[in-house]
């Protein structure tokens, strides 16, 4: 088995993880396709034995990373991990807390769900994509998003806290 | 006795239970008597909870239609050696691809650039440039700077072409940069808007061809090779001359 046929089996984690970052279906698919002719070209570089999903990710977030410095209509400028941006979202969710099982059993969840998200920022919603659908590891995440373990482990927690602060505000705009 | 700030910086781990037992019990006393802390860990379980609940529906996400068969053929052409020496296009494409003319239900295509019948390779392209054009319509097609986009693509790939830049007078204006995927790698694909018109533009560097003007599809696509690249224009075939203009320009600024 080469690796070219071995990363095949990544394309679906692959595209869902482009599709988070780039919230659009060409871009995501025009994201993968470079991944994957990279990832053939610098397939001498892989240490057969580690993480091939891993250092699938590590080169689609790369790519993208350089993507989006490029392109002047998409700035990113928010260093979210000193900003205390989970405060503002904490504000608007007011009313009754929400229950993780009142919130799975709301039929719009899945569309809610994926809204939430895409409104996080970027560096919360890779983490806690890589970590809670992927189930990487703290030290592959970090290794895939070029920052400390302790940064990553903060943006896990953070998003996580976020994106149930948003779940919960949804439902109840939708209430009243 | 932790501080509130030890404890947080410990949350992710807590909640996915990778703590040493020692430590787990620490942050649970501190939990157990500081009211914030234990709101930050439950927020975050709950979002924890949520999303790993639905994981399975997210990761299932289906591919767009042609994605996968494409990096199919690139795998097997870099293993026939093809891919790995020259990026995007070897002069030994193997017989079997050289013969591989497939054109996908679902408008997914890839092309061969040594496909020796003009007709057949103008329709791949066709095919391509109409499927690349769904998904920019007018209204959200901001204009690109050429520049930015030439060293962008000399940055990642190493390409040196030159992109001809927008031009007002002539209604050319350039609306995304493309790479599509053919067996032999990527090739780089530049979308323009004239006066309302989609219109392609393909480099394929190390091909040579036969020059050709030719219709598929309800398509033009004009074909001329310089040096040792080929370009290829793509219009629609009813546009008419009000596009000769625009077309001129463009052929002669790419290079």
């Amino acid at each position: 088995m080469s690796l070219a046929s071995d990363a095949l089996g990544y394309l679906e984690p692959l595209y869902a993880v482009a599709l988070r970052l780039t919230r659009n279906r060409a871009d995501a698919e025009d994201l993968v396709q470079d991944t994957y002719v990279k990832a053939l070209r610098s397939a001498h570089q892989f240490r057969p034995g580690t993480n091939l999903k891993a250092w699938l990710f590590t080169i689609l977030h790369n790519t993208w990373r350089n993507r989006v410095r490029d392109d002047t209509r998409r700035q990113v400028t928010v260093d979210v991990d000193g900003d205390r941006v989970d405060e503002a979202a904490g504000q608007d969710a007011a009313g009754a807390p929400e229950t993780p099982e009142r919130i799975l059993l709301r039929a719009s969840l899945d569309a809610d769900l994926q809204a939430a998200l895409d409104e996080l920022p970027e560096a919360f919603r890779t983490a806690v994509w890589l970590r809670d659908v992927e189930e990487l590891s703290y030290a592959d995440i970090a290794a895939v998003v070029g920052v400390p373990i302790g940064t990553v482990m903060s943006r896990i927690s953070r998003g996580r806290k976020m994106l149930f602060q948003r779940l919960s505000a949804s439902q109840v705009k939708m209430v009243s | 006795m932790s501080d509130c700030r030890s404890v947080t910086d410990r949350l992710a781990a807590y909640a996915d239970a990778k703590l040493p037992p020692a430590e787990r019990e620490e942050v649970e006393r501190h939990l157990a008597a500081c009211p914030p802390c234990r709101n930050e860990a439950s927020l975050e379980s709950g979002g924890r909870t949520v999303i790993r609940a639905r994981a399975g529906q997210f990761r299932a996400e289906p591919l767009p239609p042609g994605l996968r068969s494409r990096c199919e053929a690139l795998a097997a052409s870099a293993q026939a050696g093809g891919a790995a020496r020259r990026p995007w296009l070897s002069r030994l494409v193997p017989a079997a691809v050289a013969a591989m003319v497939v054109i996908l239900v679902g408008g997914a295509v890839f092309f061969v650039a040594a496909q020796r019948s003009d007709v057949l390779f103008a329709a791949q392209l066709t095919a391509d440039h109409t499927v690349c054009f769904r998904g920019h319509g007018p209204a959200d097609a901001p204009e690109l700077d050429a520049a930015q986009v030439e060293a962008q693509l000399a940055r990642e790939f190493g390409w040196s072409l030159q992109v001809p830049p927008s031009r007002a007078q002539d209604g050319v204006h350039l609306i995304h940069a493309r790479r599509c995927l053919s067996p032999e790698g990527l090739v780089p694909h530049l979308l323009y808007r004239v006066n309302g018109e989609d219109v392609s533009l393909y480099v394929l560097e190390g091909v040579t061809r036969r020059d050709a003007d030719v219709i598929t599809f309800g398509h033009r696509s004009r074909i001329w090779t310089r040096g040792d690249t080929t370009f290829v224009l793509v219009s629609s075939a009813s546009a008419g001359s009000h596009l000769d203009a625009a077309a001129e320009y463009l052929m002669q600024e790419a290079r």
